[in-house]
């Protein structure tokens, strides 16, 4: 675990936002309450560090819905691992992330 | 509609910060996110994507073999030097060419004392630097002598790349001092120029492989700079195609010029594929 990247508490709050389903660039700057020039730098920055790894919704279900199609995020299995250490050092990011969702119910 | 057409502005000119085959999703991945912004918060939303622009544009990895002129190879080289030669060859002629017509002031008389003068000026600047080049031209300490083939390759190399330069020189000398004389500063600034490019013929020299006469690569820094004492401390570049390693000490001294390693055959299986463009 001596070589897992060590991660900042914003680059560790948006990977907690992730894996807890929040896949889209928009959805993690309100749970997290980061600016846009924050979270997209991050997220390309974290994807080319393979902590995790975007896709394009498939465009037949973007046509259903009547909107464009979105870029979705999902954490590698490096991100988990990356993750999980990150929790140990910030023991209340889980918490964090929770709240904020209860909030913003 | 102003809203949106402020935003839409905002990111396309946002992208033009993002390196070109990137930039196409790169906005669509913007635009689709701000179909779902509220629209109070789309501006300032928009105003974040100039954030994420510099870090495409910095983190954006530029093959080298696009933007660098290709001049490893020797004949490649020569052939650059060629073309500027024979460009400001043909350039002279051009801006010469006026002063023969009827309407011009007669110059003649003074073209071949002049044009003497500046060759011999020329050739003078070429001695003052010569002591410079005898020193590339000194074979480096080396613990396996180079052949004397390799070594007259390497003479003509060095002898043809002055040579295209000295004519380069003469020709900007001809075409700014020639026509009407200017002043000091002129002088000066063209006779620095010449002794940057002769350095650079020096510097090109000194970073070829002394067998193959192409540039050294994949320089690597041994040593610290702070235990210089009793230890080493320079750099270390190799020869694409094998023939060796060239350690140029960083302190200039008496005692420590380059050091020339010539690499056996048994290396020749690490530089079989790639010529040692992947290592």
């Amino acid at each position: 675990m001596a070589d897992a990247p060590k991660l900042s508490h914003t680059s560790a709050l948006m990977l907690q936002a992730i894996a807890a389903g929040h896949v889209y660039g928009y959805t993690v700057m309100e749970v997290t309450g980061l600016p846009s020039g924050t979270v997209y730098p991050a997220l390309r920055r974290m994807e080319r560090d393979r902590l995790i790894r975007s896709q394009w919704e498939r465009q037949s279900i973007a046509d259903a819905e009547q909107r464009p199609p979105r870029k979705y995020y999902k954490l590698t299995r490096a991100g988990e691992k990356t993750l999980e250490t990150s929790r140990e050092r910030y023991p209340l990011l889980a918490k964090l992330v929770a709240a904020v969702e209860v909030d913003g119910a | 509609m102003n809203g949106t057409w402020l935003q839409y502005t905002t990111l396309r000119v946002a992208s033009l910060l993002v390196p070109s085959e990137q930039r196409a999703e790169w906005i669509e991945e913007w635009r689709s996110e701000l179909w779902y912004i509220p629209q109070c918060r789309a501006t300032i939303f928009c105003v974040g994507a100039f954030r994420d622009a510099f870090w495409m544009r910095r983190n954006h990895c530029v093959p080298l073999t696009r933007t660098r002129i290709h001049l490893e190879s020797p004949l490649s080289c020569l052939a650059l030097l060629t073309a500027l030669a024979v460009l400001s060859v043909f350039i002279a002629f051009h801006m010469l060419a006026p002063r023969r017509t009827p309407v011009s002031p007669p110059v003649s008389p003074l073209i071949a004392p002049d044009l003497a003068g500046i060759c011999f000026g020329v050739l003078m600047l070429s001695c003052l630097l010569l002591p410079a080049a005898l020193w590339v031209w000194r074979p480096p300490a080396s613990r396996y002598s180079v052949s004397w083939s390799s070594a007259l390759r390497r003479g003509i190399f060095l002898v043809l790349k002055i040579a295209l330069l000295q004519s380069m020189v003469l020709c900007g000398a001809v075409v700014y001092i020639l026509p009407e004389p200017r002043g000091a500063f002129t002088g000066i600034a063209g006779a620095a120029a010449a002794v940057l490019a002769l350095r650079w013929v020096i510097i090109d020299q000194q970073r070829r492989c002394p067998m193959c006469l192409r540039l050294l690569t994949s320089p690597i820094i041994i040593g610290t700079p702070s235990r210089t004492f009793l230890e080493w401390y320079g750099t270390e570049s190799i020869c694409p195609h094998g023939h060796g390693l060239l350690h140029t000490s960083e302190i200039s001294s008496s005692y420590s010029g380059p050091q020339w390693l010539s690499l056996g055959d048994s290396w020749s299986v690490l530089f079989a594929k790639g010529a040692g463009r992947h290592l």
